[in-house]
């Protein structure tokens, strides 16, 4: 009885530190020692390597959707990401290239004849180097932070991109200064959050990474 | 006059040659397996052409140039031929009460839990891929959402009763022609139409059941496989024409793992296998 109830208060406290995550973040002090860290995001993440958990929230659904894969990026606009969990899908940038392969089939595209795949690319390479961040023009940006984390929220302010997403949050670590997290929150509030495990920051990735034949 | 060379598209040999003379029937150019080259260094003397030479030469380019509308035409008429009689005809019709409807071995309108299939639809040129997620959320009542893989929503409906209404839905497909395409292919996955008639059609030389829902002039099939005891098949039928063809194969478990859905009279198609 004892250890069930022990198991119970240990759960409790568990979930409680879990949402105080979440929760602690407070509005940054000095935004501009924040934006000057930041400004070192982009000489940090010449090539990240990860793999990544992704959590899709839709409001019907009890359960999220969760996917995994990995996840490489090359300065200045090589991107490979790659699902493997719970099905194959594969799509890699390479400067104005798009491949996807899916079902063992390779397409490829030109990211100037697909808008959507552009604005993705723009978004995810924009995210992790953190141009996306100094991008008045399109976001509103507020800055948080908690011991571990800066957190930027990022709210577009063109017409075109608020009705797909209400707001982008990114979750940076402080003592790595990249990536750990990013959360797209709809307008409707389901979201999509993707998270990066294991980073590898610098490390040489081969060119043939980015090469679909 | 001026030749026509009709080719075979595969090949680029040429199936048939054709004298044509412009004031008789306009050009058709097919889009089938066939197609036309004019060959306009050929100018053949018109005025020693006989009267019925030319009317023989009109009725071969006429017909012709039915055939090379991409088949479409022919098909066609293929459907009005088959249309006038009914594939069932000499078989075994038991007509059926409306709630035993559940007796077909069916289990996707009344699963408790959503599924997600991974899911490719091409609609004429465009390819849209990602996950489908189909969530009974009470009665008659289903979410049915397409995300992309990266998350991002591409539609999010609900179908009431048979009714579909867009909690979301990107800008280009949010038409009303396509989601009316859409409300006709969720009923018809989830059974979710109106129907007035049921009936049983056993037909024993495919080894199958026919279960026949229908109202006025719609038919709906769902084909079980009486050795398998599922279904195989789903067909949606303006009197005896086909209008959409569902397979399903790959069961796993009662669910079918493979789903592919495709329309006769417009561009698309849709394949789904189960993730989930």
């Amino acid at each position: 009885m004892n250890k069930i109830l022990s198991t119970l208060v240990g759960l409790l406290i568990f979930t409680s530190i879990l949402f105080a995550q979440e929760e602690d973040f407070t509005p940054a002090h000095n935004i501009e020692k924040v934006q000057n860290e930041l400004a070192k995001l982009t000489e940090n993440t010449q090539t990240i390597q990860s793999p990544f958990i992704q959590e899709k929230h839709l409001s019907f659904l009890e359960e999220n959707i969760i996917s995994e894969g990995n996840f490489y990026f090359k300065s200045p606009n090589q991107l490979r990401w790659e699902y493997s969990e719970p099905f194959e899908y594969l799509i890699v940038f390479n400067d104005r290239n798009i491949f996807i392969k899916d079902d063992g089939k390779i397409s490829t595209f030109d990211t100037e004849s697909n808008k959507m795949f552009s604005e993705i690319n723009n978004m995810m390479i924009g995210t992790i180097q953190g141009n996306l961040f100094t991008d008045s023009e399109r976001f509103y940006v507020k800055y948080f932070e908690n011991k571990s984390q800066y957190l930027l929220e990022l709210e577009p302010k063109m017409e075109e991109m608020k009705g797909m997403l209400k707001i982008i949050k990114i979750y940076i670590d402080k003592s790595t200064i990249s990536v750990a997290k990013i959360k797209m929150i709809e307008s409707s509030d389901d979201y999509t959050s993707i998270e990066f495990t294991n980073r590898k920051l610098n490390q040489a990735i081969d060119d043939e990474t980015f090469n679909l034949k | 006059m001026m030749k026509l060379l009709i080719l075979n598209k595969r090949n680029n040999t040429i199936q048939n040659i054709l004298y044509y003379h412009p004031q008789l029937v306009p050009i058709t150019i097919g889009r089938g397996s066939q197609y036309l080259q004019i060959d306009s260094r050929f100018h053949g003397n018109d005025s020693r052409a006989h009267f019925l030479d030319r009317l023989v030469i009109f009725l071969k380019v006429k017909i012709s140039a039915i055939l090379l509308q991409g088949g479409k035409l022919f098909l066609i008429l293929l459907l009005i031929v088959s249309s006038c009689s009914n594939p069932y005809k000499n078989l075994t019709k038991t007509e059926l009460e409306l709630n035993q409807v559940k007796d077909i071995p069916y289990s996707l309108p009344y699963l408790e839990k959503p599924v997600i299939y991974k899911t490719d639809i091409q609609f004429y040129k465009n390819n849209i891929s990602g996950l489908l997620i189909i969530k009974k959320t009470s009665d008659k009542v289903y979410r049915i959402a397409l995300t992309t893989q990266f998350g991002l929503k591409i539609f999010d409906f609900e179908l009431d009763h048979g009714k579909l209404s867009t909690k979301y839905c990107i800008e280009y497909l949010d038409k009303k022609v396509i989601l009316n395409t859409f409300e006709t292919d969720f009923n018809l996955l989830l059974m979710q139409f109106e129907y007035n008639s049921f009936a049983a059609i056993e037909n024993a030389t495919d080894n199958q059941r026919i279960w026949q829902l229908s109202s006025g002039k719609l038919y709906y099939d769902y084909i079980e496989n009486n050795s398998m005891q599922k279904l195989e098949n789903i067909y949606f039928k303006k009197r005896n024409s086909k209008k959409i063809s569902v397979g399903l194969h790959s069961y796993q478990g009662d669910i079918p793992s493979e789903i592919t859905l495709e329309h006769h009279n417009i561009k698309l198609k849709m394949n789904l296998k189960l993730i989930k």
